[in-house]
């Protein structure tokens, strides 16, 4: 048994790497959080102050709320729109491979080109949409897509939107194919119509699939930070201020790295319970 | 003309009404969904378009085709953006970290796959806890730690730093591989003597290299398009990466189409062009947690 554990040896390299590179940092943020450190200098112990300070302010549950919010926007769209492309994609095996990757290729660009280019588009004046709207004379739907508090939101969630549902509807096309074809032939058989095979015979048998791209894309998504800094920097008047964006303002921004701290952990926090509650709901609806 | 006869040729004709309508819905729906692939396209036509463009075309018509194929913003680019000096750079750096990441995951993923305790259910934990942690939450102490070892603008801190973001993912890849290997293999090699080791080199290691293949495109595209990290632990202007030098040279301008476009497209070819060369490989890779 003896020779059995020093195979744990072999863990020594990654472990040492994540240890001072991940778990080290880990608790030293918690130390800083309870600290006003600034960068340089002393760091005085403020104790919890730092996290009283988070959760007794409007400005950061706003934050927090939005984060979430903001995730349940792409993450439900995501869905819809991968299993749309995916459904139809299953039906149609002559264009399937590619436009399954060409769906996928926003996926591989990095956030900054992706957001440096839709900052373009979204541009009020000859940004892409805007232009595109007037020539083909829907002039009255012109918006000020980052400027306007009322949707910079969402204009920021429909890139995100745009960049990753080559993703899911890949995780749901693999899904697809675990399907047996005879389920689809029986149903075809019985008159089912394109929908109703979809809506009662496929859409059952993806649970898994669901389940792993909703989880994906949750945990991508709460982390959101690139899109935004490009896109908005957090305004117009921080419509678009998710957690994450203060974290690095605060921080390379202010040199508050203590509060930094504090908002980092607790993003960290959210994101371990969002995740434990995401897997144990949808782990026992599959198995229902 | 009989009767049955009528009769059969009529159920023919319908027959081929039906036919004719399949056929026909067929092409509509592929030349819906081809339709709408081609929509989710047009943000890259767009910046491809647009890279070709001068301003003045710009000006005039911002939707409009390019009247020539005008190189200027890109030499432009080229010049003043530290390009090759970044894409060198880049490589440099995805490099180090996918050998750090294939050595170090596969070894620890070794032990993981083989030995079923609370040893290895903590290990693994830590890896979750690893996927599961945005990297803005480690980079402060990151930040410090690096300052107060000397590590800030040099490549090996940003190795290792990466390093630590990726090897979870390379340990979950190599563990559900490894443990799909059958342990007779291993015996075999027991039996005559072998350590360790030498079941890890001679046994396990030869047979990792198609998922190796993936893992290392994994943490290729996401090295290069990381954005955190470089910006804040690299600031010597000869150390910058891609991305670092694509945000600079456009965020320097206020903007500016005939920078921006040749910027983006110029940050984002090389990875394009492995994706159409890999382009299975990666879908595979990207789907694989999808089918247990």
């Amino acid at each position: 048994m003896r020779a059995r554990y020093s195979l744990y040896l072999f863990t020594v390299p990654a472990l040492l790497v994540i240890g001072l590179f991940f778990v080290h940092p880990i608790i030293l943020t918690f130390d800083m959080s309870l600290t006003n450190f600034a960068g340089i200098g002393e760091a005085k112990d403020v104790g919890w102050r730092n996290y009283e300070r988070i959760f007794g302010r409007d400005r950061y549950l706003r934050e927090i709320w939005l984060t979430l919010w903001y995730t349940v926007i792409v993450v439900s769209a995501l869905t819809v729109t991968g299993l749309f492309f995916a459904a139809m994609l299953h039906r149609l095996p002559l264009i399937r491979n590619f436009s399954r990757a060409a769906l996928y290729t926003p996926a591989m660009m990095s956030f900054v080109v992706v957001g440096y280019v839709w900052q373009f588009l979204y541009s009020p004046l000859n940004g892409g949409i805007n232009v595109a709207l007037r020539d083909l004379g829907l002039g009255a739907w012109e918006q000020n897509w980052l400027g306007d508090p009322a949707i910079a939101l969402y204009s920021v969630a429909f890139t995100q939107i745009w960049m990753f549902t080559g993703f899911t509807c890949a995780i749901f096309l693999a899904g697809f194919a675990g399907i047996p074809e005879e389920i689809g032939e029986a149903g075809r058989l019985e008159g089912a119509t394109s929908w109703q095979r979809f809506r009662y015979l496929e859409l059952p048998l993806l649970g898994p699939s669901i389940t792993v791209s909703v989880m994906l894309t949750t945990i991508g998504t709460l982390k959101t930070f690139e899109l935004p800094f490009i896109l908005t920097k957090g305004g117009p008047d921080g419509a678009t201020r998710l957690l994450s964006i203060d974290i690095i303002d605060n921080l390379f921004g202010q040199y508050k790295f203590g509060f930094a701290s504090a908002l980092s952990i607790v993003m960290l926090v959210i994101v371990l319970i969002v995740a434990f509650i995401q897997n144990k709901v949808l782990r026992d609806r599959e198995q229902a | 003309m009989s009767l049955s006869e009528t009769a059969t040729a009529h159920s023919a004709t319908s027959l081929d009404w039906d036919l004719i309508r399949r056929r026909g819905k067929s092409v509509f729906a592929h030349g819906i969904v081809l339709g709408l692939v081609g929509v989710m396209l047009l943000p890259l036509i767009y910046m491809v378009m647009m890279s070709f463009k001068t301003s003045t075309e710009i000006a005039q018509d911002p939707l409009g085709l390019p009247n020539t194929l005008y190189w200027g913003n890109y030499m432009e680019a080229l010049a003043s953006m530290g390009y090759v000096r970044s894409v060198i750079n880049s490589m440099g750096i995805t490099v180090s970290v996918i050998l750090v990441v294939v050595f170090a995951g596969a070894m620890a993923a070794y032990p993981l796959a083989r030995l079923e305790n609370r040893i290895s259910r903590v290990i693994v934990m830590v890896m979750a806890l690893g996927l599961a942690t945005p990297n803005f939450v480690t980079i402060t102490p990151i930040y410090v730690i690096f300052r107060d070892l000397g590590l800030l603008d040099s490549y090996l801190g940003i190795v290792l730093a990466f390093a630590a973001l990726k090897l979870p993912l390379a340990v979950f890849f190599y563990t559900s591989f490894i443990a799909a290997i059958p342990i007779e293999l291993e015996e075999a090699a027991r039996l005559d003597n072998c350590n360790n080791w030498q079941v890890f080199w001679h046994v396990i290691r030869p047979l990792l290299a198609p998922v190796t293949a993936t893992l290392s495109l994994f943490v290729m595209i996401m090295v290069w398009n990381d954005f955190i990290y470089p910006l804040l632990l690299l600031t010597d202007k000869d150390k910058l990466t891609v991305m670092i030098a694509v945000y600079k040279f456009v965020g320097n301008t206020g903007i500016d189409p005939t920078k921006l476009f040749p910027a983006a497209v110029l940050g984002s070819i090389p990875l394009l062009i492995m994706f159409a060369v890999f382009q299975r490989k990666i879908m595979a890779g990207a789907t694989a947690g999808a089918v247990k």
